[in-house]
């Protein structure tokens, strides 16, 4: 039987849809656009820190897929070919553009440790104190600036670890990265956080 | 006397240091109520408390927590940070975000598909409807199969009315090409084109673009239908 027209979409899990859409069902295109736009586009935007470009590499990334999909395989989550894509994508385009991202352990190019001296800082003030209580908003302002300074790497495991509740497994079958590595990206990550947030509260 | 003896003994523990269940393996001489490490925990291990581990190797950790102040202390922060981040929001992009990917995604329908639909299209929708058009497809496919069992057995005499039906065929098409080819190229052309390869190639070729180009029609015209 053919799948009826007014079927709804929004119910269906992601492999279902994946495979309308590998039939030709340009609404099930829609609705993958509509669940991942802004995961995918948040991801990409907390990387390259712009917007207008951020919907840019979100749209090569929807397109790179879509027009890919019938070389989808089911045994693996679309989410995660997803924001595998996305984060190449913005990670090609801070290289391209060579963004220098601040990274409070010093550059992530630094070839000696005189030059990780150079390119790091401490964003621990003297004074720092426990205070632990900041309103919502502020606290969101500064962790969001404090993501800013970590390193890409860092930024994209945090990202999809605490914003995309991924686990340790999923996060290294999408970003490339051996298991271990990913637990000590995210251990040194949250640790910098930690460092850059006591220095935002004094 | 410590399994990890780098490092330090907590202070802040209540329970007096001895030996106890370790993250490596239970000590023999352990005493039953010794489920609490006496030393700080490591940065992992605060890691797998942050993440809401369970199971085997937890319970020495989560008991330390509750006798070292230091590191319940330390473990509050922490998790007051994962919480922080948890709760970090989706950003949206513009409300064009999705017509801009969608102008750029290239929907194709596959032609098995639209094959299937296409015969799917004239299948009844009501029941009855269904069961009738079943019975005559039944019947039809019925008296086909006694009409070939039929066929095969006089197999001699098929042979005989294909070669005539074909030897019919080709002189009609061959009277056809010919009065084409004398109209639109004269005696000359016709002189060329009664070789019978020629005329046959040249027919061949022109079938096979007629048949592609309603084909490709047919399912591009399917296609578009199905993106409406």
């Amino acid at each position: 039987m053919p799948e009826p027209r007014t079927l709804d979409l929004q119910n269906l899990p992601d492999a279902d849809v994946v495979l309308l859409a590998q039939r030709g069902r340009e609404d099930a295109f829609r609705e993958l656009v509509r669940r991942y736009e802004r995961p995918i586009f948040s991801l990409i935007y907390r990387m390259v820190r712009d917007r207008e470009t951020s919907e840019d590499l979100a749209q090569d990334t929807f397109i790179k897929v879509l027009n890919h999909i019938d070389r989808y395989s089911p045994e693996f989550r679309l989410s995660s070919w997803l924001f595998k894509i996305a984060n190449n994508v913005a990670i090609d385009y801070l290289r391209k553009r060579q963004i220098s991202t601040i990274s409070i352990d010093g550059s992530p190019h630094a070839a000696s440790a005189a030059e990780v001296e150079a390119t790091s800082f401490d964003v621990r003030a003297p004074q720092e104190n426990a205070l632990e209580e900041l309103e919502a908003r502020e606290l969101g302002g500064a962790i969001e600036r404090a993501i800013a300074a970590l390193r890409p790497e860092y930024r994209s495991c945090i990202m999809l670890r605490h914003v995309e509740g991924r686990s340790y497994e999923e996060i290294a079958a999408t970003l490339d990265l051996p298991l271990g590595t990913v637990k000590t990206y995210i251990h040194r990550a949250r640790h910098q956080l930690r460092e850059a947030l006591g220095g935002e509260r004094e | 006397m410590f399994p990890t003896p780098r490092l330090p003994a907590c202070p802040n523990a209540r329970i007096p240091a001895k030996r106890h269940e370790t993250l490596t393996g239970t000590c023999p001489y352990d005493p039953p109520e010794a489920i609490v490490d006496h030393r700080h925990l490591t940065p992992q291990e605060f890691d797998l408390l942050v993440d809401g581990e369970e199971g085997f190797g937890m319970a020495p950790l989560a008991g330390h927590i509750e006798e070292c102040v230091t590191c319940r202390t330390e473990l509050e922060a922490q998790q007051r940070l994962v919480g922080a981040l948890d709760k970090m929001p989706h950003f949206t992009p513009s409300p064009l975000f999705a017509y801009r990917v969608m102008r750029q995604v290239q929907v194709f329908e596959p032609w098995h598909v639209t094959a299937v639909n296409s015969i799917q299209r004239f299948v009844p929708r009501s029941r009855p409807a269904r069961v009738l058009a079943a019975g005559v497809a039944g019947i039809v496919a019925t008296t086909l199969t006694l009409g070939t069992i039929w066929l095969a057995s006089r197999l001699d005499a098929v042979a005989f009315l294909v070669t005539l039906a074909a030897e019919r065929m080709r002189a009609l098409g061959s009277q056809a090409v010919s009065g084409f080819v004398s109209s639109a190229l004269g005696q000359n052309g016709l002189a060329v084109s009664s070789d019978t390869r020629i005329a046959l190639a040249a027919t061949g070729f022109l079938a096979a673009v007629a048949i592609s180009a309603f084909g490709l029609r047919a399912i591009a015209a399917a296609s578009r239908r199905r993106r409406m």
